[in-house]
């Protein structure tokens, strides 16, 4: 397919948040051009935009990228956010510290970190109050490693 | 079923034409975007009260091809613009999302997988 890893980078900035997702749609479209299949491409694509948003409505804004590699793909999102106090209570289902105003939007169910676990296969949060959260993600390619994909879990368990 | 079948039976108001011949495989409900993000399926069609722009996110990264907007909400403009760009079928009901989903369930096909 390629060999060099290949590394796209955006600018996620606060402001408009019914405008999120749209580093998530480019990491999309660039995964699909890249002929990665497609149920790669839709959890990446759940990774991403989790990602960006939790940047957006808990840090005001960061950075999201992504490095393709013939093997696996990595996304990264940092931000100079004011840190998770405690990544335990931030990764139950349900908690959020969202306002109500981004609630009303559909934002802040409290399932951002929980899906973007669930869809990847490793994910590694390094973060410190006050200073921000970098979160990195990875999801492999090979489907004998992918036994952590989420919509085949649900499937299992219906 | 075909969304142009769905949009016909179930009366709808269409603000995006997409693709009427796309078969739906499934159906769910829910005003959470991140509900849907761990939900929805490549085929399905979405039903919910929410109205701005990331509604078409959502529905692309999950590729949905089908969002009914239930209890007579109004598309914002971006929304029905982004929705036309994407292929997306963008259609509104003054039901609610428990009666639209009714309504569909009573035609007899029973969208799920």
């Amino acid at each position: 397919m390629f060999e060099a890893p290949y590394v796209e980078e955006y600018s996620v900035q606060a402001g408009d948040f019914t405008a999120i997702g749209e580093a998530s749609t480019k990491f999309r479209a660039t995964l699909k051009m890249l002929g990665i299949p497609s149920e790669i491409v839709r959890r990446a694509a759940v990774v991403a935009y989790e990602a960006e948003m939790n940047a957006l409505i808990h840090a005001g804004g960061g950075t999201l990228s992504m490095t393709v590699t013939p093997d696996h793909l990595e996304i990264r999102a940092a931000d100079r956010g004011p840190g998770i106090p405690d990544i335990a209570l931030a990764m139950q289902e349900g908690y959020s510290t969202a306002s109500d105003e981004i609630r009303e939007l559909g934002f802040g169910a409290g399932m951002g970190l929980p899906n973007i676990e669930r869809n990847s296969d490793t994910m590694v949060i390094d973060t410190e109050v006050g200073a921000g959260t970098v979160l990195m993600a990875t999801i492999r390619f090979s489907a004998a490693e992918n036994q952590k994909s989420g919509e085949g879990r649900q499937a299992a368990e219906q | 079923m075909k969304i142009s079948e769905i949009v016909r039976q179930l009366d709808l108001k269409t603000y995006s034409a997409g693709d009427g011949e796309r078969e739906i495989s499934g159906v769910v409900s829910g005003d959470l975007l991140s509900f849907i993000m761990a939900e929805a399926r490549e085929g399905w069609m979405w039903i919910t009260v929410q109205v701005h722009l990331n509604v078409a996110a959502v529905a692309v990264l999950k590729d949905v091809p089908f969002v009914l907007l239930a209890s007579g909400r109004q598309p914002e403009k971006d929304l029905v613009e982004r929705c036309a760009a994407e292929g997306i079928t963008l259609a509104g009901t003054p039901f609610s999302s428990y009666e639209a989903a009714g309504r569909l369930w009573e035609t007899g096909q029973r969208l799920r997988e």
